[in-house]
């Protein structure tokens, strides 16, 4: 029976021959992700019902991502309630504070996420392993029976097949792509298809425009507009670039040419120009012209949604022998330990702490509910970060700006929302190298 | 278990499109505050759109809506409308809702198209959430929607997901690691 490459990832993982998008299966995960925030209630709850084994300690690892500063003594408590429940369950694959970043970012970059691979998270920002070829099913707190039985019952999703065409315009990133992408799909505004519990596959001759990490960030904005993931199909290129650290041998899955779509269609990517989300949700994407101008006072480059490295050198970039704005604070929190670590050997640290800008830990940053370097009551954010509802890094009256990390970068410079077509830097760069750098 | 009820009689509270879980199902600072206490929710659910519900609502009753019911990932509405003993017939609802009913223990039916063209607030409402069967006595209509699945009907008999997982533990606690 013909499939599409998540029905076989989820066939493969339940150990059937075939699914059916809509039917209910109850799939083994190759890995299960929990992120360190949710850990207590987990905790919590399992104790209380007496559940004191999980399925199998190897498969789970526990990552210290939202919390990595603990700016409280209750903070310190809650990192000595994660430490004691790794040890209680047995845990072997713990990334503690300093030794990972964000989970949805280093996993994939240490080879442990595999093309083929199904794996459960609690958090719904795991759609960023379609970049690889895989699929992480968010579970919310639902993770404890997962925990404890190794399954849950998951509904097979239908899959939509969007074909990327057109040439990406100098100074428009993947993040943007994304970003008009989610609003386009929402509540099937533009494309006649709700997108609610659907996988997007990404395929089209303008993905080669797109490097793994830019693949990253063009999979993360979707889940927004409540997409259950996005697929990529990994190319012999990236094949490549993933068995170069793969921990273990993988099967890539492809979808078979006769499979079943929900709906296909062509998104031509050489008609969208920088862009942003304008507070509450990242759904609600503008153009930025509509936005320039406005004085901004808080700026945040990294989280899953564009904390790659090449996020950061696109950031480097721009701010390359520039201030930061007065009245302007920036904050750069890289996605992992690794990225940070290459940063001072590269000389990034030096250009960001040259323009002023600041470096947080790696990890989710700000975007963890404002849990460090929040936004103050009537100020302007514009940030990289994966999600902004209202309120999200701060009071109520704040707004939250989602948008490049070019376009972030740009307007820390000016201290105004700021196309990044303006900077002469980014563009040359990109005219000169390979596209596939940026 | 054998004896749960799956077929609930009573009346009917019809709801429009696009009614968000936050404030109009439960007011936002019972989310944002993770209140889930059934007790503390009940006397507000629906609140905003329709005071007094809860005084007015009897068990058995049947709240049908429109689309996209429930919009967010969020159970606190469902913990009080399963505590009250209540059916949710819905025209769709997102994934994610749906799948917060279902762990609450709520008996739930969405994709149930033009549903909302069949009944009237007050309606004297059969519906029964195994087999898909819906009767409007009022108005003498009968529908045959897809019910509760066979394989989820354990969640909802046992009272939900932490119900669930704590008749699992009873049977599997001894089994060895």
């Amino acid at each position: 029976m013909s499939m599409t490459a998540v029905e076989k990832i989820l066939a493969r993982a339940s150990g059937v021959t075939s699914v059916n998008a809509g039917e209910i299966v109850y799939p083994k995960p190759g890995i299960v992700v929990l992120h360190d925030y949710l850990v207590p209630p987990c905790k919590k709850e399992l104790d209380a019902l007496g559940i004191d084994r999980l399925f199998d300690p190897n498969r789970v690892i526990i990552v210290t991502d939202h919390a990595v500063l603990y700016s409280s003594r209750q903070d310190a408590e809650f990192g000595k309630i994660i430490r004691r429940a790794v040890a209680d369950w047995g845990i072997k694959h713990f990334y503690d504070v300093g030794q990972g970043g964000h989970g949805h970012i280093f996993l994939a970059e240490r080879g442990i996420i595999r093309p083929g691979m199904f794996l459960f998270d609690n958090d719904r920002h795991c759609t960023n392993h379609g970049a690889y070829g895989a699929f992480a099913l968010r579970t919310g707190a639902e993770i404890t029976r997962v925990l404890a039985t190794g399954t849950l019952w998951t509904m097979v999703p239908k899959t939509i097949r969007i074909k990327l065409t057109g040439t990406l315009q100098p100074g428009v990133f993947a993040r943007d792509i994304g970003l008009r992408m989610t609003t386009d799909l929402q509540f099937g505004r533009d494309y006649g298809v709700d997108i609610d519990y659907r996988v997007l596959e990404l395929t089209g001759p303008a993905l080669s425009h797109f490097s793994m990490d830019a693949r990253v960030s063009l999979c993360s904005s979707p889940t927004e507009a409540r997409a259950v993931g996005v697929f990529i199909p990994p190319s012999e290129k990236m094949l490549r670039q993933i068995r170069t650290v793969a921990q273990k041998t993988f099967s890539p899955v492809y979808s078979d040419p006769d499979a079943l779509f929900e709906k296909e269609f062509e998104m031509d990517i050489g008609n969208i120009g920088p862009q942003a989300a304008l507070t509450g949700f990242s759904d609600r994407g503008v153009d930025l012209s509509q936005i320039e101008g406005t004085r901004i006072h808080h700026a945040v480059i990294g989280s899953c949604g564009s904390g790659k490295y090449e996020d950061l050198e696109i950031a480097a970039t721009v701010l390359k022998g520039n201030r930061v704005a007065p009245g302007v604070r920036l904050f750069i929190s890289p996605g992992t330990e690794d990225s940070a670590k290459r940063l001072y050997m590269e000389g990034l640290w030096e250009i960001f702490h040259t323009a002023g800008a600041i470096l947080l830990p790696p990890g989710c940053g700000p975007c963890f509910m404002g849990y460090m370097a929040p936004v103050s009551e009537g100020e302007v954010s514009i940030s990289t970060v994966s999600t902004n509802p209202l309120g999200r890094m701060g009071g109520k009256g704040c707004e939250l700006f989602l948008a490049s990390p070019a376009t972030v970068a740009a307007s820390a410079v000016s201290g105004r929302v700021t196309d990044p077509r303006s900077i002469d830097a980014l563009i040359k760069n990109k005219g000169e190298s390979d596209l596939e750098r940026f | 278990m054998n004896d749960f009820n799956w077929r609930l009689t009573g009346r009917c509270y019809r709801l429009g499109h696009d009614i968000p879980h936050a404030g109009a199902v439960i007011p936002v600072r019972f989310i944002a505050n993770r209140i889930l206490n059934p007790n503390e929710l009940i006397p507000f659910l629906f609140h905003e759109i329709n005071p007094g519900f809860h005084k007015r609502v009897r068990a058995g009753d049947i709240i049908v809506t429109g689309r996209n019911f429930g919009m967010g990932p969020k159970m606190n509405g469902y913990i009080a409308m399963q505590a009250l003993d209540l059916g949710l017939v819905c025209e769709s609802m997102p994934f994610l809702a749906y799948r917060a009913a279902i762990g609450c223990g709520l008996r739930v039916m969405t994709d149930c198209a033009g549903v909302t063209n069949w009944v009237e607030t007050g309606d004297e409402l059969e519906v029964d959430f195994a087999t898909g069967d819906f009767i409007n006595h009022s108005r003498d209509v009968r529908r045959r929607f897809s019910p509760v699945p066979e394989t989820l009907r354990d969640i909802v008999t046992l009272g939900g997901n932490v119900g669930w997982l704590k008749h699992w533990w009873k049977t599997h606690r001894n089994q060895a690691s």
